[in-house]
């Protein structure tokens, strides 16, 4: 299942420190990046990072021989994901709020949604116990 | 002619994703052009608006707005390439390329920020992506505060990529007051 709970997005969320240590790839395809945590997307030629804690929800949908994948982000206001101290932070800040794309390749689109998945939960469970041992 | 510069396997970025290529950057202007035959992509210096470059991991993005609104990135250059290139580009064109950094944040909030048919989402006052609004198919506006941009697919395009966007969209929350009333806004 999915967790929806609210994920600790801190303000300070710095996923990559240099352009450098984003993970090269010669393929232009969505890809996960474990180590940091984030999920890279191919948006006009470039890769372009985003914090798996951004990401509400993903999807994909197989048809025929082409299959889409689709994220839904963390956005203020919305049921489910309610205003943190982030979003109040940042009033007045546009979100991304949904991207998709479509895949060539199924295996490869099924595989990334899986990793996006469990990299989430991952990474909300650990926030979310972080959190408790601190009250 | 013998002026310019000249590099092979530069990638021209675009909604499909990237092509390879061969660039010539001469006194008259930036010419492109793919690699087996195809696609040109000429820009005479008098219509160059604008230049930019970009760190991107192990290369370097050359942007090129022209002044009817359109950019061009051009990808794959090395560190030695840069500064080389922006003093012939200064000399030549005369244009001062600018520096654009690429948000490794990770964020998904910031600014958009839209110039002639590019529009850019900042984060940070870095860039996290920019879509040519010449590629958007339709745009829809969902409840108060969505905005979607749906692209045109191509299927015919023999760019590389192997997951291609479809669209995007960005949630403008009632606090944001940069387009309250703006009809321009797509």
């Amino acid at each position: 299942g999915n967790y929806r709970g609210p994920v600790k997005a801190s303000s300070e969320m710095n996923t990559y420190k240099n352009v450098s240590d984003i993970p090269f790839s010669k393929e232009l395809m969505i890809q996960v990046d474990q180590k940091n945590e984030a999920v890279l997307f191919p948006i006009y030629g470039c890769m372009v990072p985003f914090h798996v804690s951004t990401i509400k929800s993903v999807t994909s949908n197989q048809d025929n021989r082409t299959s889409t994948v689709r994220i839904i982000f963390n956005v203020p206001g919305t049921p489910f994901s309610p205003h943190d101290a982030n979003s109040l932070k940042h009033q007045g800040a546009i979100y991304l709020k949904e991207i998709t794309f479509r895949s060539k390749d199924p295996r490869h689109s099924s595989e990334v949604v899986q990793l996006i998945k469990t990299l989430r939960r991952q990474v909300t469970s650990r926030e979310s116990e972080r959190a408790e041992r601190a009250t | 002619m013998s002026d310019g510069h000249l590099f092979n396997n530069i990638l021209l970025g675009g909604r499909g994703g990237t092509n390879p290529g061969q660039l010539r950057v001469h006194s008259g202007g930036v010419a492109w052009r793919k690699l087996g035959g195809g696609k040109v992509v000429e820009l005479d210096k008098a219509d160059i608006a604008g230049v930019t470059w970009m760190k991107l991991p192990r290369a370097f993005q050359l942007g090129v707005r022209v002044k009817d609104g359109l950019s061009y990135k051009f990808i794959g250059f090395r560190e030695q390439d840069v500064s080389s290139l922006t003093s012939f580009i200064e000399k030549t064109i005369g244009i001062k390329p600018d520096e654009k950094q690429l948000s490794v944040s990770g964020r998904n909030w910031g600014e958009l920020d839209i110039n002639g048919n590019m529009l850019t989402f900042l984060v940070g006052s870095k860039q996290a992506f920019e879509i040519s609004l010449a590629d958007v198919a339709q745009t829809q506006l969902q409840g108060k505060n969505d905005v979607y941009l749906e692209f045109h697919v191509d299927d015919t395009t023999s760019a590389n990529e192997k997951d291609s966007l479809m669209d995007l969209c960005f949630h403008i929350p009632n606090s944001n007051t940069q387009y309250v009333g703006d009809e321009n806004h797509p």
